[in-house]
């Protein structure tokens, strides 16, 4: 038998309403309000052992207080599965559900789950952190919220892991996955094709970002005989051993090295280490990607002021645009700090 | 779309496959000799040895170093498969052929020298059983694996063509010994006949043409300077289209799914019922430059017009590189008025919470997907391991549990649609 924690507020656990809002954190055994109608949901694999009842404005007078003391009796209980509310468009009791199920989740690693609506405050802030499934905006909902609440529950107690999204009813958390579907792809593309012909509506099964606003480039560099020039190149070239671990692709790390060390070109001599082209080329020389050859004699030209003492690199391959954004601005931060003025990327 | 080809695909179901002493089918079930199988790939100096092992679903057991796989087929009469490696240049799909459905010939095997870079056979794993089970369409058929080991003077490129013909050649073989046996079904290919009241379907069938590794080969030839161009549904049915591609096992397209091509078959079926198919066009993806990107994909649009398409599904093999290639197709094709439909897999990251598509253009606006490539697998310890004791990186041993890149699932993202996952929000 699953065992389950429920936390209420004031007015689920029938002490009353907007006047008792201050009413004291409370334990009491058992199932009590909507627990009850939990307790059938569950259908003999799970109970309510305990139920835990906290006043909205209390709650938010100190929060950090009440979640240590409702913490605290959950833990002495060591429940399977922690549920809180529904607590549907309700602001405060909904950030209080939310709140209680991150710490249970995130401090003492046991799964929780609440229920709201979801235009309520909750949905916002913590859409990314915790199990919520959706609910309608009263309690007019609750036989159905009471329902996906249980359900999901199960599932995440039985250990059997979320389903989507959609099939859970619940919340999405921002985050996509892979899951078993039925219908082949060949008939999933031909009816959604057909679908499109017939002007009929179809779902896309990933939806179009909304197109990125273009980059503006930097101004021009007016007299680039003054210029500092840095070389950087996304062709995973780095000494033997690879030093820093950049990964040969989905990339989180980037280095510089000096230019001097590129040009000797020996112990350590440098490699790519990018999985996503042929490098053979650029291991038989390395200016082929980071055209070092042709700076530097652009330098003694006088074409350009001064090359860069350092050359920048990670992998471009499979990189999220999360950490593709983050390396850029980390490297653009550099360059900045030590004067460049312009850059030469190479791409693979 | 009127043309002298017509094909009848007769398929053999085989319920369950044995070892024994001499190769055929008898009441759906195959019995292969590894007396005669061994004799055919050793007859080629260039493998070493060969465990010939049967590998069926539902079983604590796991393959690994997968390389490519395909269907035992066969002839009646007239004609050949696998043309340009078996059989001489001559145009198939047409007259008969035999499957035996339900049966793959799958190649294990590591390579005689040390890979760099990009072009290598990177680690390839299925799973039989369990919940692992479904990132690869073979844990769902009986798989005759030739577990090979290469001679270890020649070099990689050599013994990769010597993988292909040992895999071909033994799927033909078997499939001669099988053809003999009662059909379950017959599938006509022939599509000259079309209903004018229903809309008119193109496939757009992008190939990965990369280089040695990562080259699809269009009767027994790479395809690097390939413009886009049509090919019978019946040549793809006969062999015409054969896979070297090892780099990234999860998006691969295999001999056996180009034999197989689900999206091929569904349009097969559906001719005349709710749509005509009108015509297949190959492209070669992994173009190198944007000119040459933007050059295909003009000229495939321009080829679906002239098929006088309203509709176009488009695959592709690969991934971000060739992404761009499909999606600038479908962006010409959308422009040109023909609406799409695009099969696409996901890369969100380990995590799931980035961008899944690594280019798209604002006409995709209908994308089937089939799952994510970041996705880490947890594999669980399983009984019996074929190909190796260890995976590619020599430590690992293959029986589990350790965790799995996505990317090396076989066909775990099967951009031809062979395989069961798909993208979900969470």
């Amino acid at each position: 038998m699953i065992r389950v924690v429920h936390y209420i507020n004031q007015f689920f656990a029938g002490i009353g309403g907007e006047d008792k809002a201050d009413a004291p954190f409370e334990v009491r055994e058992g199932a009590v309000g909507p627990g009850r109608a939990l307790d059938m949901a569950f259908d003999g694999e799970a109970e309510i052992v305990r139920t835990l009842v906290c006043g909205d404005n209390e709650f938010h007078a100190d929060p950090e207080g009440n979640l240590e003391a409702i913490l605290a009796a959950i833990a002495e209980t060591a429940p399977d599965l922690v549920l809180a509310g529904p607590a549907f468009n309700a602001g405060r009791y909904g950030l209080a559900c939310a709140a209680v199920c991150a710490a249970v989740s995130e401090d003492l690693g046991i799964p929780a789950v609440t229920g709201v609506f979801p235009e309520a405050p909750a949905v916002d802030m913590y859409r990314t952190r915790i199990v919520m499934v959706e609910t309608g905006n009263s309690a007019a909902g609750m036989k159905a919220a009471v329902e996906r609440l249980a359900a999901v529950g199960l599932e995440l107690a039985g250990g059997e892991g979320l389903k989507p999204a959609a099939e859970d009813g619940r919340i999405p958390m921002g985050y996509r996955a892979n899951s078993v579907i039925e219908t082949p792809v060949a008939t999933r593309a031909l009816d959604m094709l057909m679908a499109k012909l017939n002007g009929e509506e179809f779902v896309s099964e990933v939806e179009l970002p909304e197109q990125a606003e273009p980059v503006p480039p930097a101004p021009a560099i007016t007299d680039l005989s003054t210029a500092k020039v840095a070389l950087i190149t996304e062709g995973g070239l780095v000494p033997e051993g690879n030093p820093d671990r950049i990964e040969s692709s989905s990339a989180t790390r980037w280095a510089r090295y000096p230019i001097t060390m590129l040009a000797k070109n020996d112990d350590p001599a440098f490699k790519s280490v990018h999985a996503g082209y042929d490098s053979r080329w650029v291991n038989e020389d390395p200016n082929r990607l980071v055209p070092l050859d042709a700076a530097l004699a652009l330098e003694e030209e006088g074409v350009i002021g001064s090359l860069h003492e350092y050359f920048y690199v990670t992998t471009g391959n499979g990189t999220t645009v999360t950490h593709a954004e983050r390396m850029g601005t980390e490297i653009a931060k550099q360059l900045i700090a030590d004067g460049v003025q312009a850059a030469i990327l190479t791409s693979t | 779309m009127k043309q002298p080809f017509q094909l009848d695909v007769h398929t053999i179901e085989i319920d369950d496959v044995r070892l024994g002493e001499s190769t055929g089918v008898s009441d759906g079930n195959l019995t292969v000799s590894v007396d005669e199988v061994s004799k055919i790939v050793l007859e080629d100096h260039r493998i070493a040895a060969v465990d010939v092992e049967i590998v069926r679903p539902g079983e604590s057991a796991r393959i690994v170093h997968c390389l490519d796989a395909a269907e035992p087929r066969a002839k009646i009469g007239e004609g050949s498969v696998f043309p340009g490696f078996l059989a001489d240049m001559e145009t198939v799909g047409t007259g008969e052929t035999v499957r035996l459905a339900g049966v793959s010939v799958l190649t294990s095997s590591r390579y005689p020298q040390p890979f760099s870079g990009l072009l290598q056979a990177r680690e390839a794993v299925v799973d039989m059983s369990g919940p692992t089970a479904a990132y690869s369409p073979f844990s769902r058929i009986q798989n005759v694996v030739l577990a090979m080991t290469p001679n270890p003077d020649i070099e990689n490129e050599d013994y990769d063509d010597a993988v292909r013909r040992a895999t071909l050649k033994v799927a033909e073989f078997i499939g001669n010994r099988g053809a003999g046996a009662g059909y379950d079904s017959t599938d006509r290919f022939d599509f000259s006949e079309s209903n004018p009241e229903l809309p008119n379907v193109a496939y757009f069938y992008q190939l990965q043409g990369q280089g040695n590794m990562a080259d699809t080969y269009l009767y027994g030839r790479v395809i690097h300077n390939l413009v886009p161009t049509l090919i019978h549904p019946g040549e793809v049915m006969d062999g015409a289209i054969v896979s070297g591609v090892y780099v990234y096992s999860c998006y691969k397209n295999p001999t056996y799914l180009h034999q197989n091509n689900p999206i091929i078959w569904e349009l097969q079926a559906r001719h005349g019922r709710d749509l005509n198919f009108v015509g297949v066009i190959i492209n070669r993806g992994h173009n190198y430059t944007q000119e040459d990107k933007e050059r295909s994909s003009h000229w495939a649009a321009k080829l679906a017009g002239m098929l006088e398409a309203d509709g176009v599904v488009l695959t592709a093999e690969g991934g971000g590189n060739s992404a761009i290639d499909m999606m600038l197709a479908c962006q010409y094709m959308e422009q040109a008025g023909i609406k799409t439909t695009v099969i696409s897999s996901e890369a969100a990251g380990a995590d799931g919470y980035d961008f899944p598509l690594f280019y798209t253009v604002p006409e995709a606006d209908a994308i089937v997907s089939i799952g994510s490539e970041d996705e880490i697998v947890a594999m669980p310890e399983v009984e019996r391991v074929v190909g190796d004791e260890h995976l590619l990186d020599g430590e690992t041993p293959a029986k589990g549990p350790f965790d799995l890149k996505m990317y090396f699932q076989y066909c775990g993202t099967n951009q031809l649609g062979g395989n069961v996952l798909t993208g979900k929000v969470f």
